[in-house]
């Protein structure tokens, strides 16, 4: 993220389809969101719009293939 | 005119309204033990209104309003219709409802012994959080820290002062009920409708207002054979006594099922905007709120006036502020944090990610396909406690090239 723009960018984030979780966090990365979705398509229509939000320099995306939780 | 309230501020405008609707409907508890004096007949007249109660409002809030449900809209987004328990609901939907049945059961048996001062058993609920602390310690495979411990400790003693009786007298008999019957009864409710809420259909996640329905109605089932077994033993007749009042005293248990249903709906809300620890820690505001109502039930003579003892009273504030702090310190020392892990080539992906799910304090691991191979999620009271005990052995699980942590500062979440 671009400093300063995080607060109105997660306010744009919280409006996408198919977002379960936001997480800001501290590290490496700035936010940690957590998406379901059914099919590539829709993931695609996710990242597009993660993209166009204004702040949003780079994003890194990680496809679950198994989970364990509580 | 529309009142238009500001998101920021909905939420705690949504769980003081709970709390506030919990203090005037165990006011309405007590009032209704005038007319309903059979602790028993009550909680089984309750569960026949909160049957009704529940069915009607979800029906009328199952009407369709432009394609959505009006409860979809004002409600909870995940609600369509009322609908039938699912398979896989039905085992979660018996161990709710028998909490909230023994928890009915016992609450109403209560508030008779304390001659229906809601200032003095309100604030004994509160103690659950002891037992869930023990439960989480067993089950979610987190060991307390000082914290926890602590906030236990200040919460139990908190809650003791603040019940006390300003008669001053301790019953054996009560402190049984809140112990073994009120308080397990509370756990078990909240834990399996918890369970209840983290399941998904449909790619959705499930709706607030079935899992209310569905779990008054299990309950009231629950309370019938509880009754009717206690009846038949000591062969007295609160089953059939249920029946007469809930015909007879219509009105008194009309309105606690109203209140119930409400007080309910508002925290569901609540739940669906803010942290679960922090609405819950706001809805204990419910204890404060009874004062009030006690004071008024006094002035009324429906219960013994409120004393004008200082000492006492400073006793009893003491221990509510105690309380609350007690709940606030659980709710706001909750650290979570993510760890992404890169493994080695050669070796097995199902067994270290078997490896890292026996690490204590790890709620979550996900194997992932990208930059990195596992994201493992942490529940941690401090980050001292995530450094030696989670961190440190995660970089010993045979396999683990590099792990990064990245502790969560805020988070949303949809429920």
């Amino acid at each position: 993220m671009r400093p300063g723009k995080s607060d109105k960018a997660i306010a744009e984030m919280r409006k996408i389809n198919h977002v379960e979780k936001i997480s800001i966090v501290a590290g490496e990365f700035d936010i940690v969101i957590r998406v379901r979705v059914e099919d590539l398509e829709d993931l695609l229509t996710v990242t597009n719009d993660i993209h166009l939000i204004r702040g949003v320099q780079k994003t890194t995306t990680q496809i679950i293939e198994k989970e364990i939780a509580l | 005119m529309k009142i238009k309230i500001p998101k920021r501020y909905l939420f705690f405008v949504l769980a003081f309204s709970s709390a506030i609707i919990t203090a005037v409907t165990s006011g309405v508890d007590a009032i209704s033990q005038i007319y309903i004096p059979d602790p028993w007949a009550l909680g089984v007249a309750c569960f026949i209104f909160g049957v009704l109660v529940s069915v009607s409002l979800t029906i009328l809030l199952s009407i369709p309003v432009r394609g959505k449900s009006i409860g979809s809209r004002s409600i909870d987004p995940a609600f369509k219709k009322l609908r039938l328990p699912r398979r896989n609901e039905i085992k979660y939907f018996i161990i709710s409802g028998f909490g909230n049945a023994v928890l009915t059961i016992g609450y109403f048996i209560l508030l008779s012994l304390m001659t229906g001062d809601v200032s003095v058993v309100l604030p004994f609920t509160q103690i659950a959080i002891l037992y869930l602390v023990i439960i989480e310690s067993l089950s979610e495979k987190d060991t307390p820290t000082l914290v926890e411990v602590q906030s236990t400790v200040i919460v139990t003693f908190g809650a003791m002062l603040g019940s006390i009786s300003l008669s001053g007298g301790i019953d054996p008999i009560a402190m049984a009920i809140v112990f073994l019957v009120i308080n397990p009864g509370w756990v078990l409710l909240s834990i399996y409708q918890r369970k209840l809420k983290m399941l998904r259909f449909n790619d959705q996640p499930n709706d607030a207002l079935n899992i209310r329905v569905w779990n008054v109605i299990v309950a009231c089932l629950v309370t019938f054979l509880i009754v009717f077994i206690f009846d038949m033993f000591m062969h007295t007749s609160h089953l059939i006594d249920g029946f007469y009042y809930s015909i007879n005293q219509g009105f008194w248990v009309f309105l606690i099922a109203l209140g119930t249903f409400f007080s309910f709906v508002f925290y569901i809300r609540a739940l669906g905007i803010g942290k679960a620890s922090v609405t819950q820690a706001v809805k204990a505001s419910a204890i404060i709120f009874t004062i009030p109502i006690s004071i008024v039930l006094g002035i009324m003579g429906i219960i013994p006036p409120f004393t004008t003892d200082p000492v006492m009273i400073m006793i009893k504030i003491m221990g509510i502020v105690l309380m609350l702090l007690g709940i606030l310190s659980f709710a706001l020392t909750l650290t979570k944090a993510y760890i992404f892990i890169k493994k080695k080539p050669g070796y097995d992906i199902n067994k270290m990610i078997q490896d890292l799910w026996n690490i204590k304090g790890v709620t979550r691991v996900t194997a992932v396909a990208g930059t990195y191979d596992f994201i493992v999620k942490i529940n941690t009271r401090t980050l001292i406690k995530g450094y030696e005990r989670i961190l440190r052995r995660v970089d010993e699980v045979p396999g683990i090239q590099k792990s990064t942590w990245q502790s969560v500062l805020r988070e949303w979440e949809d429920i």
